[in-house]
């Protein structure tokens, strides 16, 4: 695994921007993965001494902005999601694939409630079940973050 | 000997293993601190929508690049369609325009006629709007809200509040304006309200959002005169929404024995997933200063001596950005 440098990391922030904003047409919008979040835990296990808990909470102000929702929101749920992912940050190495792929999946099911609690406070409607539908989508997303740029565990001992 | 050292030593410098600055735990208070009071200002105070609109504006190269393959697909779509069809739809399209042309004369004539009418009994003359003809780009990226995003924005002088229509019936009203775009709340978004008429008798009443594609109209009495069916138009007390744009159709009556209020359900008429044009009419209060100074060489009737403005009630159904 080479280590990861910091143009990497904003390059590959700027192309799930254009994700983001790529024109979801109508029920696209449903299934549409967490781009900048699945980005962003990637970065945060991988290299946490280049993204941090500030990092997250830059990448989920950008995303408010994108999306036009209240300011803060994603930077708040953000914020909080890269922290209990740092939390177990050191002992990841010992994990295998699948157990990885399961604490992401825990990190990518907080980051929603998060999100689903602040919109609630702020006096928006219960979406439905369908909300629930990017966990999914995000989670396809990681394995293909993973394919690409490398895994995160311990490559197999011979 | 060795103490004295140790005090020269500067106490700051701890192993550099591990370092990684503030610890994670402090750094997650700052942080979230900090998006609570970044929430709290966007939600309460108005100061944040100046940086937002300057990062739209900033964002929009990126935005075009995400939508070229749609805009290239579409085009290269067109580009393909059949030439019958595009025959088919010019004749068609011009036996429309014959049909409208002819609708059109009688309906100047009628409204030369209402205009005199009304100055004759010392009434104001109804504004016609002007329009500004934009359309979608995406719908909103946000799945909580019910939004559209137009491709006019402040670039063409487009306002806030503006009352957004297409070819059957009202939309909504742009909440938000950016440089090359604009926020369209539709009239199903909770955060929304639209005065409105019973086409039928004339009976007023303000239709609210619902979330899910349709509007409520709410504190009506179980025994009020609406019928499954009924068309409702906006009542143009706002002076937003100009009078006579269809709405909505009634779609549903539910009489709670236990309220006093029946629940009725009514279903917009706009059909925004069909199509991509719409028009945003200009603001009543831009249109009357504009109006005012050319209005004087055509002064068939002695209209201006009598400076009635339209009566604006409080009910504005403007929702704060």
């Amino acid at each position: 695994m080479r280590p990861a440098n910091l143009l990497t990391i904003y390059l590959s922030l700027l192309a799930a921007l254009l994700c983001q904003l790529f024109p979801w047409v109508g029920q696209g919008v449903i299934f549409r993965p967490d781009f900048m979040l699945v980005l962003m835990l990637y970065w945060l296990l991988r290299a946490p001494n280049l993204c941090n808990v500030g990092t997250a909470w830059l990448i989920g102000l950008l995303v408010d902005l994108a999306t036009g929702s209240l300011l803060g929101q994603h930077a708040l749920s953000f914020t909080l999601t890269a922290f209990i992912g740092l939390s177990y940050q050191r002992r990841l190495v010992l994990f295998n694939k699948w157990q990885l792929a399961g604490y992401v999946f825990v990190l990518l099911i907080i980051e929603r409630v998060l999100i689903l609690l602040l919109k609630l406070f702020a006096g928006n409607d219960n979406p439905g079940w369908h909300y629930l539908w990017p966990i999914i989508t995000s989670m396809l997303l990681w394995q293909f973050m993973v394919v690409i740029f490398g895994s995160i565990t311990r490559p197999k001992t011979k | 000997m060795l103490k004295g050292v140790h005090q020269n030593l500067d106490p700051q410098q701890s192993p550099a293993f591990f370092v990684r600055g503030a610890n994670p735990f402090s750094r997650m208070m700052f942080f979230c601190a900090l998006s609570i009071i970044i929430m709290a200002v966007d939600a309460r105070l108005n100061y944040l929508s100046q940086i937002r609109q300057a990062f739209i504006g900033g964002l929009h190269p990126l935005e075009m690049i995400a939508n070229a393959p749609s805009d290239w697909m579409r085009d290269t779509k067109k580009y393909f369609s059949a030439h019958n069809a595009l025959v088919q739809e010019n004749y068609v399209l011009k036996q429309q325009a014959f049909e409208h042309k002819v609708a059109l004369q009688r309906l100047s004539t009628i409204q030369a006629e209402n205009e005199h009418l009304r100055s004759l009994l010392n009434g104001n003359i109804p504004i016609q709007p002007k329009a500004i003809l934009g359309e979608i780009s995406h719908t909103g990226r946000d799945p909580f809200t019910n939004v559209v995003i137009v491709n006019r924005g402040s670039q063409h002088k487009v306002q806030a509040g503006q009352a957004v229509v297409d070819s059957k019936g009202v939309i909504g009203q742009v909440t938000r304006v950016y440089p090359f775009s604009s926020e369209v709340t539709l009239i199903t978004d909770k955060a929304l309200s639209i005065p409105i008429q019973v086409e039928r008798n004339q009976l007023r009443a303000i239709a609210f959002g619902e979330g899910n594609n349709t509007l409520d109209i709410p504190y009506l009495p179980s025994n009020v005169d609406i019928k499954i069916g009924d068309k409702l138009v906006t009542s143009g007390i706002d002076g937003i929404y100009p009078a006579g744009l269809a709405v909505a159709t009634v779609t549903k009556i539910q009489q709670n024995p236990e309220s006093p209020f029946a629940k009725i359900v009514s279903t917009p008429v706009a059909e925004i997933s069909n199509h991509l044009q719409l028009l945003l009419l200009e603001l009543p209060e831009a249109k009357e200063a504009e109006i005012k100074p050319d209005a004087e060489p055509a002064e068939k009737t002695k209209v201006e001596a009598k400076p009635t403005k339209p009566t604006k009630t409080k009910t504005k159904p403007h929702a704060p950005g």
